[in-house]
């Protein structure tokens, strides 16, 4: 093992890193602003709703990241009318290419955490929310959502800690993200071993941390241990 | 809103529901006035709770008048039996009419006080601070100030319950609607959900009281109803149900006991 080639790459790393954070707080954000109407789709008594939810969930959830990444970013631009579009400047690039793809495959899986902590409300409380007089918004702000995020927050911490580590994909679309930049880093100093092994402790240091947070979120938010 | 004082608490006309070819409740008509303790008797199976939860919609009845202080839900049929017209005007009604429910329904992520000030709170739009009192104010009356902060998780079902009884009278109801409060109960609790009961009673609350208790029904009520298939096979003052039975089925179920 070289130290000085490890701590030498560690600059470049880090750039590395802000792009990873970038690409997974992006992606996490979208993917629960669509996780949550897909949830509630795949719970809705309307047909049409849960049959696009559900396709939308058995797609994403059912092929491979790579392989969407790919779809995004090599498939769209064969057709023409993509590349004619206004969206043309957003899809030519790699980041946002791979940013819809984490995005869209958080956001199914971010889904099916969200619909099961949704299910696991007690019917009795619900039924208690709407006998007082809510109206079904103020029911599922005040009495569902609280008692769904409880019980999913555990399930949706690790899907945040995988999102870490999908985006590593992002480097096989030119991404320098922290992946990509060691993969530059191993080809021009020979070294694979000290790179990846610095870019793998970066990844530990990150995911650390946030089942940290995600940890002490349970902790503060678990209310009732004694749940009956 | 019309406030019509001489308008019964709550009227209920030929309300029927079927769950599917089951004719469950074959019309029922009840008439609660101010003050007045309805328990309704009976079999499991008879209809009891499905006509409580149908009387503030929580279970759609396939027909009939449901009248609030006066006010009429406003329904029309709908496929699965009658659908409510207002979504708003339900909601109203259903705040005034306080519910109890089996097995205590609280919000398992609020504390005792927490559960009583959401619905003045966010349905009534009381402010904080009144809410608050009001809701410290109910805790005192059944008991269980020294348990404002605590999570349902930790207490009771006899706590549990007089919470939510609690919780039903923040909305200061226009009647209460109680389905099997104390069935759900260890024994040595039944008591103290029945003094709180008996309290309610005694204010000259209107109390709709699905039931096994027959001492409640019998010392408390000021009308008992006694369900068989769907069907108010026997009413009246308690004296005349329990003391003077006419119907033989009612006998019958009360000799069981």
């Amino acid at each position: 093992m070289n130290f000085d080639v490890m701590i030498e790459a560690l600059p470049d790393l880090i750039d590395g890193l802000w792009l990873t954070l970038g690409l997974v707080a992006l992606a996490l954000l979208v993917g629960f602003v669509i996780a949550l109407p897909t949830a509630l789709a795949r719970l809705s008594p309307l047909v049409p709703l849960r049959v696009v939810a559900g396709a939308y969930v058995f797609f994403f959830r059912g092929t491979p990241l790579l392989v969407q990444i790919f779809l995004i970013y090599y498939g769209l631009s064969q057709f023409e009318g993509v590349r004619d579009s206004i969206l043309w400047p957003v899809l030519r690039e790699p980041f946002w290419c791979t940013l819809i793809a984490l995005a869209l495959n958080t956001g199914a899986y971010t889904a099916e955490v969200f619909r099961g902590g949704i299910l696991s409300v007690p019917h009795n409380q619900i039924e208690a929310a709407r006998a007082v007089g809510m109206s079904a918004v103020t029911a599922f702000r005040r009495i569902i959502w609280p008692q769904t995020i409880r019980q999913a927050l555990p399930a949706y911490g690790n899907e945040m800690i995988l999102m870490v580590k999908a985006s590593s994909l992002a480097s096989t679309v030119t991404l320098m993200d922290i992946t990509g930049v060691a993969r530059t880093l191993a080809s021009e100093t020979y070294m694979p071993i000290e790179i990846y092994t610095m870019a793998a402790m970066i990844y530990l240091a990150l995911t650390f941390s946030m089942s940290q947070v995600i940890h002490l979120l349970e902790c503060k938010m678990d209310v009732t241990r004694a749940r009956a | 809103m019309a406030v019509t004082t001489s308008a019964p608490a709550l009227e209920i006309e030929g309300l029927e529901k079927s769950f599917g070819q089951v004719k469950v409740l074959r019309g029922i008509d009840l008439t609660a006035d101010r003050g007045d303790v309805v328990s309704i008797i009976g079999a499991s199976g008879s209809g009891k709770s499905t006509f409580l939860r149908c009387i503030n919609m929580l279970e759609t009845p396939s027909a009939g008048l449901i009248r609030v202080a006066g006010e009429e839900i406003k329904t029309r049929q709908g496929r699965n039996g009658l659908e409510p017209v207002d979504r708003r005007q339900l909601q109203r009604i259903r705040s005034e009419l306080g519910m109890v429910f089996q097995d205590f329904a609280l919000w398992s992520h609020l504390t005792v006080l927490e559960n009583i000030t959401e619905g003045p709170q966010r349905v009534l739009g009381l402010g904080r601070a009144e809410a608050r009192d009001r809701g410290e104010a109910l805790l005192e009356k059944v008991g269980l100030s020294e348990k404002r902060d605590a999570y349902p998780a930790h207490m009771s079902g006899g706590q549990q319950q007089r919470a939510a009884i609690a919780r039903a009278l923040a909305m200061e109801p226009q009647a209460l609607l109680f389905d099997e409060p104390t069935s759900a109960l260890d024994p040595e609790l039944v008591g103290e959900v029945l003094r709180v009961m008996q309290l309610l009673a005694d204010e000259g609350r209107t109390m709709i009281v699905v039931t096994h208790e027959m001492q409640f029904a019998r010392n408390v009520s000021s009308k008992v109803m006694y369900f068989h298939q769907g069907l108010v096979e026997e009413e009246g003052t308690p004296e005349e149900v329990f003391e003077h039975t006419r119907s033989d089925r009612c006998r019958q179920f009360l000799s069981g006991i």
